[in-house]
């Protein structure tokens, strides 16, 4: 869906983007993470056809963006980290003025602005004006704003900020529900524990090179799953001990004392393993699923290149 | 109705039924007042009217040139420009609901001063000519304003509401000073002369509003190639090529026809002067547009090399190639200055060096006022402490159109212009 080759964009003294090539499939939502000032934005309006990059490809939906920007427009939505919204008319306004200026026929808006405000629970506000909203509901008008057209890809910057936990939750229900319509989204954020709740993959920008691109959702193949062990005390060899196990994999051991193993089969095969554990004489005192967060992933991507 | 949504969003902002009710009675309140003093003083020349006419051309200049501009800096300053940049809307169709919606409610007050003004002058011979200068001159003054409000959003300077509404204030005063005796002077049309453009003998107030009507076009060209580029569509320079032949050709009908084949070059050649000082300093400088020219030189991507040449390479060249006939038909001296043409094209260039130099500077925005205050010094007071010093020779090394011989005044150029882009070669190298 997505594809972007050795992409540079340059300020004065400032390489932003440093042959930046990536690969988004279609109907993945994708997590854009890095620290500040690692490009994040400037790739994402680059992407939106916003700011002209100084050489490389991007292709979206097969329309080469930097050459037709223009139809790029036309199937994205994007919404900045500073967005605005005209806060002398009413959210209805707001969102008829997009959909016209979106191309939707006069006739076709109420039922586009139906179908978007009932998605972002704002059908109650359609007749207020934007200026008197708070920040959450700002934040869900220029999301509206952004995919009122049904666009193939939407581009994030930043949608979280500011949002209370509920509004958060809703807004992970939300690009969930625009992932199901069949809908691209490269997300960027840096509360990863947000991002963690909808999206299927990671691309982790830093110094504007991406450092790392991982599948999240796809990671574990299917009946295998990572568990730590931790025992009681330090039993000698405890990684040849595990190793002569069949049904385990070890990923790596840690003072004799504590392992990290790779186990297929159900959780039947699970308590298996856990009885052939204790008929070794281990003293387990901890045998526990390894839940891979985004934040784990992200600190460990972070970790391995510094 | 499918309505422009730029023009409906502008109406819907702008046209308030306090606004539907407020002008017309404000305006009535004024017209009221100035029907009694007509009553009162019995003057040949009717209060009301004048009066019509002034709000008439303050409404149009003042506040439609703030209206305009602020369709479009208003929407940087909310942060809602990416949304439209990113819409499906058409450069023509940003520029007419931009320029017309927001602006509609100026217009709706100025129709009815208008109306007041053919109901209550005295003189209605020239009415017809009065409404076509009023409403092309308003027209393009609102257009002028959203032309350098399209060119301050490029350059970052949003907060230039003040300057434009400023240069159009200055533009209703010009206005008036024609549209004004027209509408107190019954005579006024028959004492303008008559005047002749390529040999076709008109009236003076005629060429006046064609040239206010071509003016217009022109702005209007402007402001959808500018819109175009803020929508990302790619433009390659021809537009600004026609424009600086059109003015050419425009400019040489004026030129008697004795002495056409005498003042053409010269017209033309100033003509080329003036728009790329004019284009260098309006454009965006940015270093990183020139590290862009380059690499898509260097790539032998021409079309996309067109696509960023600063445009006032494109004059530069024109008045280049105008420089070289003027050249051999050897200007008139202007009292002690030689009129040189290739030392003046190299003055160009040294001067947009300059000017570059600073636009490629840690602060960008102050490079209109460093230029200046580097004009004065090169053009005023180096040569001038020289000249009274009786150093003529010296003087010359800073402003070479007074030397004698067209080769030294070219090579004492030349110098100037070859250090001034080599400083500015290392500044833009520090700079990408």
């Amino acid at each position: 869906m997505i594809n972007v080759e050795q992409l540079i964009f340059e300020y004065p003294n400032l390489r932003a983007l440093d042959e930046v090539s990536f690969h988004i499939p279609q109907g993945s939502i994708t997590a854009l993470v890095g620290p500040n000032g690692a490009g994040k934005s400037t790739l994402l309006r680059c992407m939106a056809a916003l700011d002209q990059p100084m050489s490389g490809n991007i292709r979206i939906n097969g329309i080469d963006v930097l050459e037709h920007p223009r139809e790029c427009h036309r199937i994205i939505g994007y919404l900045s980290d500073f967005f605005g919204l005209y806060d002398r008319l009413t959210v209805r306004q707001c969102l008829h003025y997009v959909a016209r200026a979106q191309g939707i026929a006069e006739a076709d808006c109420a039922a586009a602005i139906d179908k978007v405000s009932s998605g972002l629970y704002i059908n109650d506000r359609l007749d207020v004006l934007a200026g008197t909203l708070s920040r959450g509901l700002r934040q869900r008008v220029a999301i509206g704003q952004a995919i009122i057209h049904s666009p193939r890809v939407v581009l994030l910057d930043e949608p979280a900020s500011g949002l209370d936990p509920e509004a958060r939750h809703e807004l992970a229900e939300l690009f969930l529900n625009l992932q199901q319509q069949g809908m691209t989204l490269l997300v960027s954020s840096h509360i990863l524990a947000e991002l963690e709740a909808y999206s299927t993959d990671m691309l982790v920008l830093r110094e504007g090179k991406i450092i790392e691109q991982v599948a999240i959702k796809t990671t574990s193949h299917a009946h295998t799953q990572d568990f730590k062990l931790t025992l009681a005390a330090p039993v000698d060899n405890l990684a040849a001990v595990l190793q002569s196990i069949d049904t385990l994999t070890v990923l790596k051991t840690e003072g004799n004392q504590a392992a990290w193993l790779q186990i297929q089969g159900d959780s039947v095969q699970h308590h298996q393993l856990l009885t052939t554990l204790l008929a070794r004489n281990l003293p387990v005192c901890e045998f526990a699923k390894i839940t891979s967060n985004l934040q784990d992933a992200y600190l460990d991507t972070i970790r391995h290149r510094a | 109705m499918n309505l422009n949504p730029e023009f409906q969003r502008q109406l819907q902002l702008e046209f308030s039924q306090a606004r539907l009710v407020g002008v017309p009675l404000i305006l009535g309140i004024i017209f009221t007042l100035t029907y009694f003093l007509d009553n009162q003083t019995h003057n040949e020349v009717s209060i009301t009217a004048q009066t019509a006419l002034g709000l008439f051309l303050l409404m149009v200049s003042f506040w439609g040139a703030r209206q305009a501009v602020d369709s479009v800096l208003e929407e940087q300053r909310s942060h809602t420009w990416d949304t439209q940049r990113l819409s499906a809307l058409d450069p023509w169709t940003m520029v007419c609901g931009k320029l017309l919606g927001s602006t509609l409610v100026v217009w709706y007050g100025g129709v009815i001063c208008l109306l007041v003004y053919g109901l209550s002058a005295n003189n209605l011979g020239n009415l017809l000519w009065v409404y076509g200068y009023a409403i092309t001159s308003g027209l393009l003054v609102q257009n002028i304003s959203l032309l350098l409000s399209l060119i301050a959003l490029r350059k970052g300077q949003i907060n230039s509401n003040s300057v434009i509404t400023g240069l159009a204030i200055i533009a209703a005063f010009t206005i008036g000073s024609w549209i004004m005796p027209l509408s107190s002077n019954p005579q006024a049309l028959q004492a303008m002369p008559d005047a002749s453009w390529y040999g076709i003998s008109t009236t003076s107030q005629f060429l006046t509003l064609m040239t206010v009507c071509w003016a217009l076009f022109w702005c209007v060209v402007g402001n959808y190639r500018l819109m175009a580029q803020e929508l990302r569509i790619r433009t390659l320079p021809w537009v600004w090529f026609a424009f600086a032949l059109f003015l050419m050709v425009y400019a040489g009908g004026f030129i008697e026809a004795q002495h056409f084949s005498e003042y053409f070059y010269t017209t033309a050649f100033a003509i080329c002067l003036t728009l790329s000082y004019l284009i260098v300093f309006t454009e965006y400088n940015e270093p990183m547009r020139i590290k862009r020219l380059l690499t898509y030189i260097t790539q032998e991507n021409w079309q996309r090399a067109a696509e960023e040449l600063p445009l006032w390479c494109v004059t530069f060249v024109l008045a280049a190639v105008v420089a070289l006939p003027l050249s051999f038909t050897h200007p008139a001296d202007i009292e002690e200055l030689h009129v040189y043409p290739i030392t003046i094209l190299l003055f160009l260039l040294r001067d947009i060096g300059i000017f570059l130099f600073f636009s490629f500077g840690k602060n960008p925005q102050r490079a209109f006022s460093l230029t200046l205050l580097s004009f004065v010094l090169l053009y005023g007071v180096l040569p001038g402490i020289f000249a009274a010093a009786d150093l003529k020779a010296v003087s010359a090394l800073f402003f070479p159109l007074v030397a004698d011989s067209m080769g030294i005044s070219i090579i004492c150029m030349g110098i100037q212009s070859a250090l001034v882009w080599y400083v500015l070669y290392q500044r833009w190298q520090e700079s990408v």
